[in-house]
């Protein structure tokens, strides 16, 4: 039985998601099962490689978006029963590209290695986040974009949804649709039951934007600033409406909080603090 | 004095220190006049090129030498809330030392001289930068060893001339965006090693890396910016991460290029523990755009055009373009309109458009505008008395 659960989440690039499929088939299929989520593609951009396709009305014209989308794929692996098979969740979106080696024993090693790591990112070269770890180290963040994400599923039973959750609410807070710190939301949730959100240089990323930057029209989705200011002034509302906060960085300091906290309980691991 | 002055300012209220750069005759008046109605910490920091030595002819702020400008500033400053500071000195951190292809140790010894001057004219904070060098690229122990020999100097003048001063070191040129924490740390120890064995003081500031950068007429760094910039750390993680590093060495940590930042991320500098901030184009592109609305409402364009050619000419914009920049001409002469306030062209200028402005006084009038401009800052870090 694999151990680990890839989710790509895909809308109207069926090549670009069937390339991310295949990348994994050919490096990774020993350690990983692969899903395609169809984040309310139209009929003739679905994957060859789909598994669900979250076709109703508002998701072909709107999308799901990495909140909703992965949120789908998860209900749909719990109600297939499959949700506890897996120890691992490989949350990717379509835009993201790895290098061509196997990447999913890594990742895993690293999980088993750092036991109280319930989210792991892979970083990216064009992060700065790289001047603060060395070649292949692994430290932990309070704040942490989400592009790919390893999660844990014993952390996710901690904080996801307890009753029938649905891709509204299964992970991700599916209110805030866009996804603005919808990441840092997760990372608390996170810290707040000692599990620790780290970044990875042992497994790099690169999130390819000119997809969204070029073919937005062929995605269905918003062009690309059009898209960012929206990102911005729903999230805004979005974390008003919910925790009463007005600026980023307060949701930013509450999540320092916790990860101070966290070395607090967990000294010995203090030497991941980054 | 000056250390304690700023601590027990610190203690009373949470707040972030202003910095102001004297862009004009007109900004230094506004600073000197907030800082004694509000009572409150006012940095003037001057960069070489502002105000310099008479050794060197002075700066483009009024053709003031160090000074005449610090006696013009001491003299109206009754409450004694005006700290004169030198930004950014160091080895050809002035123009002439750039265009006189200075050796080492010939731009060292006229840094050395501008110091003296600064420290015998009065003022009470020192910025030592080092960082730059036109002969070729520098390491961080190059830059140490030069800060360590500049800070010695400063010291012995502070002793043998009587004046007390403390100083700020670093500057935001190290590595572009953001400098790394090792190398933070690394300077710090260094420079704190190297004061316990002369027996000197320690410096009181440090520059650090907080996501601002100037551009134009915009703070295009990572601290304004809520997604990410390339090759740069999240402001998230940057700002937390130094100020624990400052609290660490018990050190003031000093942002620069403050600039056009928003009033929610000004906002944040007194909780997130920022001790100071220093903020110079702003101001000065508040008076120029003060000065060309107003001439244009009164129906001046010509003056104003004329002005806006002066200004361009000047090419001093040239450093403040982004790459493939789409700013217009008038715009870029706005940005360089407060290098220009001093020629003589710009003051006929300013005199032909008051004979016309019977009614309003043009420097009382653009005093209000940097007033307003400083007044943000005052405001949101927490300067003014609230309550």
């Amino acid at each position: 039985m694999k151990k680990v659960a890839t989710i790509i989440l895909n809308r109207n690039l069926p090549d670009v998601a069937n390339r991310l499929y295949e990348k994994f088939q050919n490096n990774d299929a020993k350690e990983t099962d692969i899903f395609i989520v169809e984040s309310g593609s139209s009929k003739k951009n679905l994957s060859k490689h789909y598994t669900w396709w979250a076709n109703w009305e508002d998701s072909l014209e709107h999308g799901l978006r990495y909140p909703r989308g992965f949120n789908y794929a998860l209900s749909k692996l719990l109600e297939e029963k499959k949700f506890k098979s897996y120890d691992y969740y490989f949350l990717v979106c379509n835009d993201v590209e790895f290098e061509q080696k196997p990447i999913i024993k890594t990742l895993v090693n690293e999980m088993i290695k750092h036991p109280r790591v319930g989210i792991l990112s892979p970083c990216s070269p064009l992060w700065g986040e790289k001047i603060l770890l060395s070649k292949n180290e692994t430290k932990y963040f309070w704040y942490a974009q989400f592009i790919s994400w390893f999660v844990r599923r014993e952390y996710m039973e901690d904080v996801m949804a307890l009753e029938k959750p649905t891709y509204m609410d299964f992970l991700f807070d599916g209110e805030n649709f866009r996804g603005y710190e919808a990441d840092i939301e997760l990372i608390i949730k996170g810290y707040a039951n000692d599990w620790a959100t780290a970044i990875t240089t042992k497994v790099l990323i690169n999130e390819n934007e000119t997809y969204l930057k070029t073919r937005a029209d062929l995605m269905k989705t918003d062009p690309y600033d059009e898209n960012l200011r929206k990102v911005l002034k729903e999230g805004k509302k979005w974390l008003r409406t919910k925790y009463g906060f007005n600026s980023r960085w307060t949701i930013n300091l509450y999540s320092k909080f916790f990860y101070d906290q966290f070395f607090e309980y967990y000294p010995e691991l203090s030497k991941y603090k980054v | 004095m000056i250390q304690r002055k700023l601590e027990s300012f610190m203690a009373r209220r949470r707040c972030t220190l202003l910095g102001v750069g004297p862009m004009s005759k007109n900004c230094v008046d506004v600073t000197i006049e907030l800082a004694n109605n509000y009572k409150i910490p006012l940095m003037l920091i001057a960069s070489r090129r502002q105000i310099d030595s008479a050794r060197f002819d002075g700066g483009y702020v009024n053709n003031w030498t160090t000074e005449k400008y610090a006696k013009y500033v001491i003299d109206r400053d009754k409450r004694g809330m005006t700290i004169l500071a030198r930004d950014h000195g160091g080895p050809w951190q002035n123009t002439n030392e750039k265009d006189q292809n200075m050796s080492l140790r010939q731009a060292m010894a006229s840094a050395k001289k501008s110091f003296e001057d600064d420290i015998k004219s009065g003022f009470e904070i020192i910025h030592i930068d080092p960082s730059i060098d036109i002969h070729g690229s520098l390491t961080v122990d190059d830059i140490l060893e030069r800060a360590c020999e500049l800070l010695d100097y400063c010291c012995e003048i502070a002793k043998r001339e009587k004046k007390e001063i403390i100083f700020e070191i670093g500057t935001e040129e190290q590595s572009g965006g953001t400098n790394t924490m090792e190398e933070f740390e690394y300077s710090l120890n260094e420079v704190f090693k190297f004061c316990k064995k002369n027996k000197i003081q320690n410096p009181s500031f440090i520059v650090v890396q907080t996501g601002t950068k100037v551009m134009e007429m915009r703070n295009i760094g990572s601290f304004n910016s809520p997604f990410r910039i390339v090759n740069e750390l999240p402001a998230e993680i940057q700002i937390p991460k130094v100020i624990e590093l400052c609290n660490k060495y018990n050190i003031f940590m000093k942002e620069h290029n403050t600039d056009y930042l928003s009033d929610e991320a000004l906002k944040w500098h007194p909780k997130f523990g920022i001790h100071s901030a220093n903020v110079a184009p702003e101001y000065g592109l508040a008076e120029t755009q003060g000065l060309v609305e107003l001439l244009e409402a009164n129906n001046m364009k010509k003056l104003v055009e004329k002005f806006l050619k002066i200004s361009f000419d000047s090419k001093k914009w040239e450093k403040w373009m982004l790459p493939n920049t789409k700013a217009t001409d008038r715009e870029r002469a706005l940005i360089a309109g407060h290098y220009v306030f001093s020629k003589p062209e710009v003051i006929e200028i300013k005199k032909k458009a008051q004979i016309r402005l019977k009614n309003i006084s043009i420097d009382e009038y653009l005093k209000a505008k940097i007033s307003d401009s400083i007044m943000r800052y005052l405001r949101n870090f927490r300067l003014l008395n609230l309550v």
